[in-house]
């Protein structure tokens, strides 16, 4: 931890050296700006409710450039669990950009090992590959014109020297990820070039693209915290989701818009300037209520958790669901009989199972991508270094080939929810069991054969439910192993997996 | 042993809707949407009289082989006067819980209604309404002892009070007294663990006629017994106990006494 004292401005002495990792450091007089951590440009973005509209646009850029958006429609979880994905970008962000250098190599490499899995074709055959260097570069540029860009439209532009010490930052980001910074130009001059460029010449009009925009927040599912309140989610849903679509639309350059034929809403652009404005003036609200990742953090706590906001979390649910039940039983009955809402029994659908769980990517299909983004949210809850995270894809690839192998009557690759149900009683093969026992192994970090409670919270991010299973404060194996097995098989409803795995 | 308290747990079993509406010559339907008025006056006068838990029998395992439209209506009837009163019920500060449920056969929309009232009322502080419905007081035993197996409890460690503890839920007390209307003297399966030591009314009146006044009379019925849990008393009659308690409980009484006469006068009436 001697980084702690890295943001301190009023230390000269500091060594400057400390940021070795990043790339050549222009000036001497920058040493009082670190280019991660407390003190750098971005770190006074951070908790800037702005960044909430940033992101967005951002998202949109990255998913109009062909590559990245290939590569979201087949491996991204965004649509179906969008405030986990969410949740996790946030903490990756923190790491790659707090003031702890070790922190920061270990996500790079977490991140590096991450999209080295992730390479394809597009549906018109053109591969891409997360690992692409100019791709990432791309990725990087729309998070920083985005936040200038933001500052921008909210009436607050940077000055030029602000603007040049985050592009500083920024291309110090892409180094701590690639190595290098040699994709993005090294002064600011040549990058609104090179920005053009891109904008005007290599993007699309992407199936991702159209999907961040129209479908994400048109069909949103609601966060953990508001689960009770199916009614009133999807009227504010409803209402937000466009306005959020039209905002983000008119924040997009020019050119882009024309090529993509993107409409020109009238009042568009008023309405997105004052979005922005109002997230800006969000700046004097508390402190406390500011901080995206506490935010978030709320949103994705399940009940029963034992974080120390729990309690109020909790109360805060119970609160909800109350009022969700009031509202449901006050309600109107509607004047017909409902047709046999019969299916709502306690034993999960295997349709609900096949579109909570197993397809992950909301796609329609269970295809290697689904199981490879479980591998990828149970590997980043349990912090996995390089050794378990491959033996974890390696269980998981082993269990994609025996389901295939099982249900993909077919023949087309991948398993429709249909081909799914058709055969789930026969799911439970020995792939299965030995996904159950290396994510046994890779849980139990002091390898002494039993998951005890600090183990468990990593995992599930809750305590031990005393069920009648469950013996003592400890999980063993082969309890695991059933809990797990019949988790996946979609025999058991309410387990601490649901959270884990179902959750939005 | 004998204080004459109010019961603190008290079970009714809603016997004599198709009776009732026999006797008007209406179908069997009509007699259960009667039974709603004497549902909510009954839930208002416990509710007044100070009794802490009050549990309804509204469908047992066995009505299931009712014909099927008659368990349709049902099923309708109970969802509407569920949503009906939900509000009001919560308003009042009493808890709901619902006993059974647990048949596949139970609509889901129903179950959703159930579970929602259960959910909204959950930390009422007032009265404890339990609402026995597709309950079967063997099926409860059954599943208390499944899930004592499962948690792995040897036989010498199974207590009565640890195997209460797997009953559904477990912290409502023993039933005080049992009111079964209509003049039927039967268990029918109903809550068969907590009835153990209850004492046991059999109004002569059909549950739709049921109001305020009877509860009230049953509960006096019930402070006029000598309740000995199969112990013996020293060595007194129970003449001068029930004089005694029979003194301050009419003098407390609001209503007029009708039981005796009306009983017999209903007697005739109700078998037809």
């Amino acid at each position: 931890m001697t980084h702690a004292d890295d943001g301190s401005l009023d230390s000269p002495g500091a060594d400057p050296t400390d940021h070795d990792g990043g790339p050549s450091r222009p000036g001497a007089q920058e040493a009082t700006h670190p280019l991660f951590g407390p003190g750098s440009e971005f770190h006074e973005f951070f908790h800037d409710p702005r960044w909430a509209l940033a992101m967005i646009r951002a998202t949109v850029l990255e998913a109009a450039h062909p590559q990245v958006g290939a590569a979201l429609i087949d491996n991204s979880t965004f649509v179906t669990h969008p405030w986990r994905r969410l949740r996790n970008t946030l903490v990756s962000l923190q790491r790659m950009w707090g003031s702890d250098e070790q922190a920061r190599q270990r996500e790079a490499q977490r991140l590096n090992r991450l999209h080295a899995r992730m390479s394809g074709a597009d549906d018109r055959h053109r591969p891409y590959d997360a690992m692409d260097p100019a791709v990432r570069a791309w990725v990087v540029a729309t998070l920083f014109e985005s936040t200038v860009t933001m500052c921008r439209l909210s009436g607050q532009p940077l000055e030029q020297d602000v603007m040049e010490r985050l592009y500083e930052e920024f291309r110090g980001f892409l180094a701590a990820l690639e190595g290098h910074a040699d994709h993005l130009p090294v002064s600011l001059t040549d990058f609104w070039r090179y920005y053009d460029r891109v904008v005007e010449e290599e993007l699309e009009n992407t199936e991702a693209m159209r999907i961040v925009l129209y479908k994400l927040f048109d069909h949103l599912p609601a966060p953990a915290l508001l689960n009770g309140l199916p009614t009133l989610w999807a009227a504010g849903r409803a209402l937000v989701g466009p306005v959020i679509g039209a905002v983000t639309v008119a924040s997009l350059p020019e050119p882009f818009r024309r090529r993509a034929g993107l409409p020109e809403l009238p009042g568009a652009p008023t309405l997105m300037q004052g979005a922005y404005l109002a997230a800006g003036l969000a700046r004097v609200l508390p402190e406390g209520w500011r901080r995206p990742e506490a935010i978030t953090d709320l949103l994705a706590l399940s009940p029963g958790s034992d974080d120390p906001r729990a309690r109020t979390v909790t109360a805060l649910r119970d609160a909800m669901h109350r009022a969700g039940a009031l509202i449901r039983l006050i309600s109107p009955l509607s004047p017909e009989p409902e047709p046999a809402a019969a299916d709502s029994g306690p034993r999960r659908g295997a349709e609900e199972f096949f579109a909570e769980v197993l397809d992950q990517t909301g796609n329609g299909y269970l295809d290697w991508p689904d199981l490879a983004a479980m591998a990828r949210e149970l590997s980043t809850r349990l912090d996995l270094d390089e050794p378990e995270e491959n033996r974890l894809y390696d269980a998981f690839a082993a269990w994609w080939r025996e389901l295939q192998a099982a249900l993909d009557t077919d023949g087309d690759g991948r398993v429709s929810a249909q081909e799914y149900a058709a055969a789930v009683p026969s799911l439970a093969g020995p792939a299965l069991i030995k996904v159950a026992e290396v994510l046994f192994d890779v849980t139990d970090k002091d390898g002494n054969q039993t998951i005890d409670a600090e183990e468990y919270r990593a995992l599930f991010r809750t305590a031990f439910h005393r069920d009648t299973a469950a013996t003592g404060t400890t999980y063993t194996r082969s309890a695991f192993v059933k809990d797990f097995v019949s988790f996946m098989t979609g025999r058991r409803r309410s387990s601490p997996y649901d959270p884990l795995l179902a959750q939005a | 042993m004998s204080v004459r308290g109010t019961p603190r747990h008290v079970a009714c079993v809603m016997d004599g809707n198709g009776r009732w509406a026999a006797q008007r010559s209406l179908p069997r339907t009509s007699g259960h949407r009667a039974a709603e008025a004497a549902v909510i006056d009954v839930i208002e006068a416990a509710r007044s009289a100070g009794v802490g838990w009050l549990s309804l029998y509204a469908f047992s395992t066995e009505n299931w082989s009712r014909p099927s439209t008659e368990v349709g209506f049902l099923m309708q009837l109970v969802r509407r006067v569920v949503r009906k009163h939900a509000a009001l019920l919560h308003a009042r500060g009493i808890r709901c819980r619902f006993l059974g449920v647990g048949d596949p056969r139970v609509p889901g929309a129903l179950a959703r209604d159930f579970a929602d009232l259960m959910t909204l009322t959950r930390d009422n502080r007032g009265m404890t309404l339990t609402v026995a419905f597709d309950h079967g007081g063997r099926r409860d035993i059954v599943e208390a002892a499944r899930s004592l197996i499962r948690s792995g409890v040897p036989a010498d460690a199974v207590t009565e009070e640890s195997f209460a503890a797997h009953l559904p839920f477990p912290d409502t007390p023993d039933v005080d007294l049992v009111i079964r209307t209509s003049g039927e003297q039967r268990i029918s399966n109903f809550m068969l663990w907590q009835v153990a030591y209850a004492e046991w009314v059999f109004p002569q009146v059909l549950w739709p006629d049921f109001r305020a006044a009877h509860f009230l009379d049953c509960l006096h019925a019930y402070q006029r017994r000598e309740r000995r849990f199969g112990g013996v008393l020293p060595a007194q009659s129970q003449g001068p106990v029930r004089s005694q308690g029979e003194g301050p409980g009419r003098g407390r009484n609001p209503h007029p006494t009708p039981e005796q006469p009306s009983y017999q006068h209903q007697n005739g009436a109700d078998r037809t």
